[in-house]
């Protein structure tokens, strides 16, 4: 064992973490993907005789080597009949191709076979009151049938509310809800971001280190403290203090002395802070000097020249970190459990009713909407699915995100590099 | 040109015209906002710690139990950061030691994007898939996991004995030829190892240290593995070479000089991981059970800080006892993490300094 191999036995190995990194990276995406593709897929449904003569007619939610779990029809309540089967114990199995799924308004499912009467029929066995929302023979569909029925699935739950459960109907309160809120922060947190990265650039001293090891220190204060933070200062403090002076006719119902909209985006913009400030900095410093030098030789102001020369010049660099702050906004769910996100809101933060944005109204979030789904429900077969379709949508929202980030810094590089040079 | 724009009086006001006085006063106004913006920034810092002592501040006694309930959680912290950091440190600084020192630059260009992607999953989709995805497999697979810890390193590195020689013009791109051949190794060890150990060690509970650990690590490989990365990547050119033309291998260059002079970047990038571990949240909530437990049995559940404040604090009521726990935890937490952030942050400045020393002509 000479030195030479020694050494190519190190570098393999640490070329083999970069490896199983990667190999993280795409374990963790191709999940996603088909995880949170599979609840649009629609199901087979089944007919198993088992061994000891029984008979199981459903769709199948579940697979095990040893076990599979399936749903059959729900009659009484969502959840209420499942079954789990040893594979063992299953003598034959059958897919009848006129074997139909009936799904409900409220999210319970029944199964039969026949044609689009029977069907029909089928609701006059279930007990509650409910509408049927959708009949499907998936055993007959084909592959290309099968997809239809997916973009419709998708469509559904991309484009409809939830009026009942979170588990039934579409994210799209969870989206506006995600959506508005972040928009709503980068609203708040441009302004001051953008100053102190101007700040931090135009002087020198103590103070600036200062600021500067502030910044540094705020990126690595744990989400959850905003959180506490948020709710503590903004919403017992601020909140409680708002609602004495402004709406002491509806107390005790607080209005904005409890967790809402507004106050989640303040909290949210202080854990963003540093992304913009870091990124709007760099671009600041990027610019030459000869620019800055040049527009205070011809009797520009230094604030005329930030406004007018330095600050559009830095246009890439504000935008990413505008989209920066975004995504990771996007991605924060703790902060946002002590500040106002809810399971179910009544009402959307926006919508056509004047002021049109109601920032102490309560909201939903994709990212909760992930965590509720799948510890929260009481029917994890339906959570668990459900909270990988949120998780697919958020982490398609902040990598898109992140992409345009990359794609516009390009381009507009592309476009001031002659000012760069 | 001025640095300072305090020192620097661009009108002097002769002709007293009204356009230079409306100029002056815009000016005046665009560096108090300026100054405004700035002290925000300051504030929010400060306002973190103001705030937290000042509502646990009546010192009135925490009701009982309140201080063992508190040790359980920090025990409960540090078992799920320990974890997270035996994963996230060796994978992060390795993977940057092998991207600053042995990869295409082509490669580097590639690799850092794809580990940002990581960075920007959000956490509570890696919570998720810890939840329902790993946690059954993990349950099963324990002893598989420990003889994938033992065997990978040990098979890299055999590997890398055998063939490196040969596969020399690879090895720039390494990680991606490597990636598939591991892929495989690991089925072939779940599958030969993964039926034969099922009962030698069983998790006490499906959500566990161990799990935790995984999730929590991965989350926090990107951010240790980006910082470990710059301070490699600051270490002059020169040095190196100087290095090589005295002789030395890349390995010897690497130990004797770029190791040494990286250190503070890399004493930061453990700091900041370990800050991050300690305080992430939704992973812990999602994976750990939520058990609060005062031991430190990797194969247990565990309940930190973060999750009880998450779960815990929109039910307690605002001034009361249960309340004022919570916020004395959330001191915890902070000064914790801001100890960490403020030690990576003094050895990142001391890197620079140093850089900027070494790059400047004596």
């Amino acid at each position: 064992m000479n030195r030479t191999s020694r050494e190519n036995g190190g570098t393999w190995l640490v070329g083999g973490a970069a490896a199983m990194c990667l190999a993280g990276v795409v374990m963790v995406l191709v999940l996603l993907a088909s995880a949170g593709i599979a609840p649009f897929w629609p199901s087979r449904i089944v007919d198993l005789r088992l061994g000891d003569g029984r008979e199981v007619f459903g769709e199948i939610v579940s697979e095990a080597s040893k076990w599979i779990v399936v749903r059959q029809s729900e009659l009484d309540r969502a959840g209420g009949n499942y079954v789990r089967i040893a594979r063992g114990s299953i003598a034959d199995r059958s897919e009848p191709a006129d074997a139909f799924a009936v799904a409900l308004t409220d999210g319970r499912r029944l199964f039969g076979r026949g044609d689009s009467a029977v069907a029909a029929s089928a609701l006059g066995d279930a007990s509650a009151p409910a509408r049927i929302e959708e009949t499907l023979w998936p055993n007959s569909l084909g592959y290309l049938g099968s997809l239809g029925v997916l973009v419709r699935h998708a469509g559904r739950f991309l484009f409809t509310s939830n009026a009942a459960s979170t588990l039934v109907g579409g994210a799209l309160p969870a989206l506006v809800g995600t959506v508005t809120l972040v928009l709503l922060m980068s609203l708040i947190v441009m302004p001051f971001g953008v100053a102190t990265a101007v700040y931090l650039h135009e002087r020198r001293g103590f103070a600036v280190g200062l600021v500067r090891s502030a910044i540094g220190n705020l990126a690595g204060v744990p989400s959850i403290v905003y959180g506490v933070l948020g709710l503590g200062l903004f919403v017992h403090g601020l909140g409680a203090g708002i609602d004495r002076w402004f709406f002491s006719d509806r107390l005790p119902v607080p209005t904005f002395g409890s967790g809402g909209l507004l106050w989640a985006a303040l909290s949210l913009a202080l854990l963003t802070l540093p992304v913009v400030v870091v990124s709007v900095e760099e671009g600041l410093a990027r610019i030459p000097p000869g620019l800055r030098t040049g527009s205070l030789a011809l009797g520009a102001t230094h604030g005329e020249t930030m406004w007018r020369l330095l600050l559009p010049a830095a246009r890439p660099a504000l935008l990413t970190g505008f989209i920066l702050a975004i995504a990771r906004a996007a991605g924060a769910v703790a902060p946002l459990m002590l500040v106002g996100v809810v399971k179910l809101a009544p009402a959307l933060p926006v919508d056509g009713e004047f002021p049109f944005l109601h920032p102490s109204r309560q909201f939903m979030h994709l990212g909760f909407s992930v965590y509720d789904a799948a510890l929260a429900s009481p029917d994890a077969l339906r959570g668990v699915p459900r909270a990988y379709a949120c998780a697919l949508l958020l982490v398609i929202v902040v990598i898109a995100l992140n992409l345009a980030a990359i794609v516009l810094r390009n381009r507009l590089r592309e476009r001031y590099r002659e000012i760069e040079a | 040109m001025s640095a300072n724009p305090g020192t620097y009086t661009p009108f002097l006001n002769v002709s007293g015209g009204s356009v230079l006085a409306a100029r002056w006063r815009r000016e005046r106004v665009g560096r108090a906002l300026v100054l405004g913006g700035a002290t925000v920034v300051l504030a929010a810092l400060l306002v973190i710690p103001i705030f937290l002592i000042t509502s646990i501040l009546p010192w009135t006694p925490l009701p009982s139990g309140a201080w063992s309930g508190l040790g359980v959680l920090l025990a409960g912290t540090f078992k799920a950061g320990f974890c997270a950091l035996l994963v996230a440190l060796p994978l992060g600084i390795a993977a940057a030691i092998f991207s600053a020192e042995f990869s295409a630059p082509a490669f580097r260009s590639w690799f850092k994007p794809a580990l940002e992607i990581l960075e920007a999953i959000p956490t509570v989709v890696l919570g998720l898939i810890a939840f329902a995805t790993l946690s059954p497999w993990l349950g099963a697979n324990v002893g598989t996991l420990l003889a994938l810890m033992v065997a990978l390193p040990a098979l890299l590195i055999a590997a890398g004995m055998a063939f490196g020689a040969r596969l020399r013009r690879l090895s720039g791109w390494l990680p991606l030829w490597l990636l598939p051949a591991l892929i495989a190794v690991v089925a072939v060890i779940v599958a030969l190892v993964g039926p034969h150990q099922m009962d030698l060690i069983v998790p006490v509970s499906p959500w566990n240290a161990v799990l935790v650990g995984l999730a929590l690590g991965l989350a926090a490989v990107p951010l240790v593995f980006s910082i470990a990365e710059d301070a490699l990547m600051l270490i002059p050119a020169t040095h190196v070479q100087a290095a090589f033309a005295l002789g030395a291998t890349r390995w010897q260059a690497l130990k004797s000089i770029v190791l040494p002079a990286a250190r503070p970047g890399i004493v930061a990038a453990m700091a900041l991981g370990a800050s991050r571990c300690l305080g992430e949240t939704m992973i812990v909530l999602m994976a750990s059970g939520n058990t609060p437990l005062p031991d430190l049995n990797p194969l247990t559940g565990l309940r930190t800080i973060s999750a009880e404040l998450a779960v815990g604090l929109p039910e307690a009521a605002a001034p009361g006892g249960a309340y004022r726990t919570l916020l004395l935890a959330a001191l915890v937490l902070f000064a914790l993490t801001f100890v960490l952030n403020l030690l990576a942050e003094r050895a990142r400045a001391r890197m620079h300094r140093r850089a900027d020393r070494a790059n400047s002509p004596a």
